[in-house]
């Protein structure tokens, strides 16, 4: 488990506390745009904005140097959506209290158990995603993250923004 | 200690006099031991790695994109003076391009990192090219790969059989045997969390003198999405589709040459990735087993389903070499 404190977990508990996992996409953003909607007026609901960037192999990168200017660039960049994000949830209605956001860069096979792996430790009750709307060659060859998530979550909702 | 502490002009001179003659020693030669600037490793150079003197030839070529026979710089046919045998070299080239098949863009990436990683890892596997690696004096990691001598899948399959149906019953059994033994090879890399990256039927060879099919090349790797294999499972539909039909069903042809065949397709019965390609193939050729067209069905734009591992594609391959043995009477 990462250093991130979950102390406040056991509070989470008594509340509806929804993960969005979210990326740099324009589903994304209609994600969170429909979350705002939907849930601005609630007191009782928590979010967790959450960004997984899966980290290339190694091999993607001649030298450790291009490497670490890979990771410096992307979790400015996704530091900077988030914050975007967060400032819509507020926008409509939220307080900062009912927000966390989490942006989690590491190697990983697949992002949507990933994803799972946070909503399990997280202990939410809803994933929030948006949908790419792939083709079917594209599903085919690069696979589905919000399908994934559709028939692996356990223990929760699943919210698939189209 | 640097190489050319351990071996001087005149080792080197006396090594190519050895394997050649003298009457071959080329009058004019570099010794090279830093290969980052590949284009300067010239045809009769010497590459010096750790102790072992290559004695450089021709670029190999590769036939892409439509180009048949494009020279690879970074690639160098070498005779390894201390041995006799021929290998390849391949120096260090990191490229990064995007891979279009139908409407989706893939990251591609070469990596000598990744290839040296499998050749340690495929040592003593026969279905791959094998290998060894090290480093050269500004610290490239170069392969040294043994040479195959053999001939690539897709040139295999124009020669066997008078017609399809001829190849179908007589030679396929037996390719499908091998086919299963190459997808069986991909999992063995999939298992330990590797991809191939380019699977192409010019990537396998026939080994001539051992007679067994091998993949080459894994220096490619490429983004993955959700799907960490699915480019790889791609790859290896293609291959099946082209050997189940001995060579591409194309659209335009079966309009111009066999126009109710032309007809009688669907959208559906199309490859899933390049629309010009048949994939249900049991509209073509009716003697194929179902539990094979099956198979092929997941390649098609009409797949409600897609193969998310080896496993899962070997499972059904297993019932399809059945059913072909049963049609054939061949079991291999």
């Amino acid at each position: 488990m990462s250093a991130q404190n979950f102390s406040d977990i056991g509070r989470r508990d008594s509340e509806r506390h929804l993960l969005a996992a979210v990326d740099e996409s324009e589903n994304s953003r209609r994600a969170v745009l429909y979350l705002a909607d939907f849930f601005g007026d609630y007191r009782d609901v928590f979010i967790t904005l959450l960004s997984i960037v899966a980290e290339p192999s190694e091999d993607y990168f001649a030298t450790e140097g291009e490497r670490a200017e890979w990771l410096s660039d992307k979790r400015t960049t996704m530091d900077k959506k988030l914050a975007e994000y967060r400032e819509i949830l507020l926008g409509a209605g939220f307080t900062p209290t009912q927000i966390d956001v989490r942006l989690v860069i590491r190697p990983c096979t697949s992002i949507a158990d990933a994803i799972l792996e946070e909503q399990d430790k997280l202990r939410c009750c809803i994933v929030a995603v948006g949908r790419r709307g792939l083709s079917h060659n594209a599903e085919f060859i690069l696979g589905s993250t919000s399908s994934k998530i559709l028939h692996h979550a356990k223990h929760c909702a699943v919210l698939v923004v189209e | 200690m640097a190489s050319a502490d351990i071996l001087s002009r005149n080792d080197i001179i006396d090594l190519i006099t050895a394997y050649a003659g003298s009457e071959r020693v080329p009058p004019k030669f570099k010794i090279i031991t830093d290969t980052s600037d590949f284009y300067r490793v010239d045809y009769n150079d010497v590459v010096l790695l750790a102790d072992t003197a290559f004695w450089v030839k021709r670029c190999e070529k590769e036939g892409r994109f439509g180009i048949d026979e494009q020279p690879k710089y970074w690639v160098r046919r070498a005779i390894d003076l201390q041995t006799g045998a021929t290998k390849i070299l391949k120096l260090v080239f990191h490229e990064k391009f995007d891979t279009k098949i139908g409407d989706i863009v893939i990251k591609c990436f070469r990596s000598p990192k990744k290839e040296a990683r499998l050749l340690d890892l495929v040592a003593g596997h026969d279905q791959f090219m094998h290998g060894t690696w090290t480093l050269d004096s500004a610290g490239n990691i170069i392969r040294i790969l043994d040479f195959i001598y053999g001939r690539t899948f897709d040139q295999l399959l124009d020669e066997l059989g008078n017609d399809h149906h001829d190849y179908f019953h007589n030679h396929f059994p037996k390719l499908l045997t091998h086919y299963r033994e190459l997808v069986r090879a991909i999992k063995f890399l999939h298992d330990h969390g590797e991809k191939h990256g380019d699977i192409r039927r010019d990537h396998i060879i026939l080994d001539r003198e051992r007679q067994i099919y091998r993949w080459i090349d894994f220096d490619y790797n490429y983004m993955h999405g959700e799907s960490m294999f699915g480019f790889d499972l791609h790859g290896l539909g293609n291959i099946l589709i082209f050997l189940v039909g001995r060579g591409d069903i194309l659209t335009h042809d079966l309009y111009h040459q066999q126009r109710p065949l032309f007809d009688s397709l669907w959208g559906e019965d199309l490859n899933i990735s390049y629309k010009n390609r048949v994939a249900n193939l049991e509209k073509i050729f009716p003697y194929i087993p179902a539990s094979l067209n099956r198979v092929l069905l997941h390649f098609s734009q009409g797949a409600k389903i897609f193969y998310e591992t080896t496993d899962q594609m070997l499972a059904d391959l297993a019932i399809a070499q059945d059913d072909v043995a049963t049609v054939t009477g061949r079991t291999s």
